[in-house]
């Protein structure tokens, strides 16, 4: 600034005013305090909004279990009346459900899409639709146990799998595999409650007629509904009998038969294998990155499919130091499952949702060691990545480690 | 990476600080680095608050930062930057090319100006966008130093300053601390069109400029345009999980996901804390990184021990705004959507009065503040992209009434009424772009923060409340012996600046009384 202005003299009101004004502040102050109510704040109505949108548990009950195929089933879930949740977080046509359910003593999160609508959550109730795997460690005891009135506790709903009309294209073509179905399910129905301005073509692939879940259900909306949903069922076993089926995977060909890709928003959910098919597939089709949105598909199934994974440790069973709150343990982590799997196989339940990399619930901290960190899933923020924080659902031993994990809530 | 000298939580700590916001973290560094033993506890599973960033898709937003205030090129740093400095953080932070863009659209209001920083180049855009303003706009500037040297003055002297060298020294000061910056403005003779163009960062402070404290805003002003202002490189989650680092490294224990249920009161003084994961912890010192709203009417336990007094506090200041904020990320790069500058203000009109009353409806608001994070950092997001987040406030109570199945249509109508402000202001297609888009409401702050009623803007620094009569009141503000206050509803008002320098003052306050009790291990 320049030096040799001349020495500003401000005048608001009067010298003797403002100044006395200036003297005034704490004294007024002090009354306005003294004038003001007693009376402590009993109401914060957005901290209770976001309670009721985002709680952070909903504690459930098993209300109805219908068969969907042979090894499909829809649970039908209440509030549990005996608890203090009274009613269900409204969510977005392709969210999921975090369940946390205790098995032979191992206490376990799962991610499952609600497959009703919206508004039946407003009517009190969710549904999700559960294959059972053949190898799942989850879906067996759920077999086994889970009946009419079973309680289930649920995180609240969550992931970014839906339909965002600023961004997406009213047509939707979902590319589903297996139980993939499931959010499209909720889809579909809120399109015809008209809770989402949006049509659906859903390409469905399943291995053969036996295996396709909500066949009818769906085949009973096209027939209501041919303006808004169309399905086309992709079956890839060797014969198809049933009408109007293709036969094979869901190729750019048969996305090119159903669809009109460039005005199409695609919704991709399913398994692990489907994904690696339908994203060359797709490809092809040279879309923006904008028209493809992409379920995160759970845990990677065998780490070992990834190429830069250190092959020469996959034998190996690593010694991990774990600090959770004010204990401290060292417990196994075997190379070839995630970080996540060795703390639950060890009664350490760090708080998780998606298990996919995806929504950082279970970040936690490396102090010492090394993990691998499969591509697809990382997620992290860049700062994580420079200060050795981790999702150690998408995170295997590849060294001892000693890691700070934060504790549920 | 060097082996931890982490523990488990323990039973007892000299200082347990509640919430690692931008205050509770300079207030963990700074009495960790002192060799304080002390227990920094976070509901939220992340450092930072406000501070922070998330991930969508191939895009890491910024949440809440848009520019850094009294940070500094190296030649002149500003106390922020030394703040952090302080602490050795390994975090970079580079400078935003301009001021702003300032864009009314009303015919009647109309302004596009870009201002730039550095006060004579400020001086000579003003004029020629407002032809003969230029000696009333330069005395307002040279008010704001004034003014800078006084608050600066009136900083060290921690609330007893000498009173002979503030009326001998800083009586410009003096007269303008008890008015609103448009009085002040008016007694300058500063033009209409130059008074909207130097009120552009009105948003930043949330009041109008018709109450806003000229102490506060004047050196806001000043410190943009002298120093300019600066953003973490790597968003501002990398330089909150940088001080996170430092607090561990310099020994300080850190807790997530744990929120403080009680601060246990015995006799007007702090005997200790529990937590929502069954924590009890003796301590005779806390410093609440929440707000005194949410200290004293929810975590003070038992109630008996609030006085009054401290509801009274509360009762009489006013909770100031909330944000709403578009984050999106585009498929196109800022330069193919014609988007050259960092930082819009955009607005249908001049008042701010008028703006600030619409804020209290659930309707598109008329003012927003946004930023193209691209043309501070080009490579912040992958080739052939950018990042724009689009903020803008509403005041409390305009969102109490949504109803749950109403609440995404809501936000998603307000998000479009403020996306097409932003195309019609700059003419650059945003819309058609959108590869990422998140928005949140007064609801999602308080989803992640906890923050009473969402409000991101603490109390509302009108005169009678602002930094002069908070500073000089900070030891009468006192009701709970052990119990200090950071952050954005602290001494020195909102913004990060104010909340990380409060964190260190609040530190620096708890060790003096630790000295004084001799409770120092």
């Amino acid at each position: 600034m320049n030096e040799e202005k001349e020495k500003l003299d401000i005048t608001i009101k009067s010298n003797t005013r403002d100044l006395f004004a200036f003297t005034k502040l704490v004294p007024n102050r002090k009354k306005r305090f003294e004038r003001a109510s007693s009376d402590p704040i009993t109401k914060d109505p957005m901290n209770e909004l976001a309670v009721r949108l985002h709680p952070n548990r909903q504690y459930l009950v098993i209300n109805e279990i219908k068969d969907e195929t042979k090894s499909a089933k829809t649970f039908k879930l209440t509030p549990d009346p005996d608890s203090n949740t009274k009613e269900l977080a409204y969510f977005r046509a392709g969210q999921y459900l975090s369940l946390k359910v205790q098995v032979n003593g191992v206490m376990i999160t799962r991610p499952y899409s609600i497959s009703s609508s919206p508004s039946d959550a407003l009517k009190g109730f969710y549904e999700i639709t559960i294959r059972k795997e053949e190898q799942g460690f989850l879906t067996e005891y759920i077999w086994n146990n889970w009946r009419k009135g079973t309680k289930v506790v649920s995180s609240g709903p969550e992931g970014y799998f839906y339909f965002e009309p600023l961004r997406d294209l009213k047509q939707i073509v979902g590319i589903a595999g297996g139980s993939g179905i499931t959010p499209f399910r909720s889809m579909a129905k809120a399109i015809i409650d008209d809770t989402l301005n949006a049509k659906l073509t859903l390409l469905y692939g399943s291995s053969d007629e036996e295996d396709i879940i909500f066949y009818h259900e769906f085949k009973e909306m096209e027939k209501n509904y041919p303006s808004k949903i169309k399905i086309v069922h992709v079956l890839s076993c060797d014969v198809v009998s049933l009408e109007g089926c293709e036969q094979g995977f869901i190729s750019k060909d048969i996305i090119e038969k159903y669809c009109n890709p460039p005005s199409s928003t695609f919704f991709v959910c399913g398994p692990q294998i489907m994904y690696e098919f339908v994203e060359a597939e797709l490809k092809k089709l040279n879309l923006p990155t904008k028209l493809i949105r992409r379920e995160a598909f759970g845990e990677v199934k065998d780490i070992l499919t990834f190429p830069d994974f250190p092959k020469e440790v996959a034998e190996k069973t690593f010694k991990m130091k774990v600090q959770i709150g004010n204990s401290c343990k060292e417990v196994p982590a075997i190379a070839t499952e995630s970080v996540l799997v060795a703390l639950e196989r060890a009664h350490i339940n760090p708080p998780s949702k998606c298990r996919s990399g995806e929504c950082g619930f279970c970040r936690s901290l490396l102090i010492d060691g090394k993990v691998y960190i499969n591509p697809v899933s990382d997620w992290r923020k860049g700062g994580d990545k420079r200060f050795n924080y981790f999702h150690p659902c998408a995170s295997y031993p590849i060294t001892d480690l000693e890691i700070i994990v934060p504790r549920d809530f | 990476m060097s082996k931890s000298k982490e523990q488990g939580i323990k039973d007892s700590y000299d200082v347990v600080i509640i919430g690692a916001g931008n205050g509770g973290l300079t207030a963990a560094a700074e009495l960790a680095m002192r060799g304080v033993n002390l227990l920094l506890l976070e509901q939220h599973n992340l450092p930072g608050g406000f501070a922070s960033s998330f991930v969508r898709g191939r895009f890491e937003f910024e949440t809440s930062l848009h520019e850094l205030y009294d940070w500094g090129p190296e030649s002149n740093k500003g106390g922020t930057r030394r703040l952090l400095e302080r602490y050795e953080l390994d975090s970079e932070f580079v400078a935003v090319p301009e001021a702003y863009r300032l864009i009314v659209t009303n015919p009647d209001d109309y302004i596009d100006v870009v201002m730039p920083f550095g006060i004579d180049a400020y001086l000579d855009a003003i004029e020629k966008a407002v032809p003969g303003c230029r000696d009333s706009v330069r005395s307002f500037f040279d008010l704001a130093q004034e003014i800078d040297i006084a608050t600066s003055f009136l900083g060290r002297s921690r609330g007893n300053p000498d009173q002979e060298v503030l009326l001998k020294e800083h009586s410009n000061f003096l007269k303008t601390a008890a008015y609103s910056v448009e009085e002040i403005e008016d007694a300058l003779n500063i033009p209409e069109k130059a008074k909207g163009i130097l009120n552009a960062y009105w948003l930043y402070l949330g009041i109008p400029t018709n109450r806003v404290n000229s102490t506060l805003f004047t050196s806001m002003v000043y410190g943009y345009i002298l120093k300019g202002a600066y953003i973490p490189k790597f968003r501002s989650h990398d330089y909150t999980t940088a001080l996170d680092a430092k607090i561990r490294e310099f020994g300080g224990k850190i807790e997530y996901n744990t929120k403080v249920e009680k601060i246990l009161v015995e006799n007007g003084k702090i005997i200790g804390v529990e937590t929502s994961n069954g924590d009890k912890i003796k301590t005779n010192h806390v410093i609440s990184n929440a707000s005194p709203t949410l200290t004293y009417n929810n975590l003070i336990h038992p109630k008996s021990e609030v006085p009054e007094i401290a509801y009274k506090e509360i009762n009489a200041r006013r909770h100031g705004i909330s944000t709403f904020v578009v984050y999106m990320g585009l498929d196109a790069t800022a330069e193919e959507l014609g988007l050259k500058e960092y930082s819009y203000f955009i607005s249908n009109i001049m008042n701010t009065e008028e703006l600030y009353e619409e804020l209290h409806n659930l309707e598109i608001p008329n003012v927003q503040a946004t930023i193209c994070l691209n043309n501070a950092i080009p490579d912040c997001s992958p080739p052939g992209t950018c990042i724009v987040s689009i903020t803008s406030a509403f005041l409390p109570g305009a969102w109490d009434d949504v109803k749950l199945e109403e609440y995404f249509t809501v936000k998603n109508k307000i998000a479009e009424g403020l996306i097409n402000n932003f195309e019609k202001a700059t003419g650059a297609p945003i819309r058609e772009h959108i590869e990422e888009i998140e928005v949140a409401t007064p609801q999602t702050i308080s989803r992640f923060t906890r923050a009473y009623n969402g409000v991101v803007y603490g109390y509302e620094p009108d005169s009678w409340d602002s930094i002069v009569p908070r500073l000089a009141m900070m030891n009468d503000d006192k009701h709970i012996d052990g119990l200090e206050f950071c952050g954005g509803h602290g001494k020195r008002a909102h913004g990060y600046s104010s909340s990380l320098k409060d964190g260190q003052t609040a530190a620096l306050l708890t060790l003096q009384d630790l000295q004084k009790k001799g409770e120092l291990k």
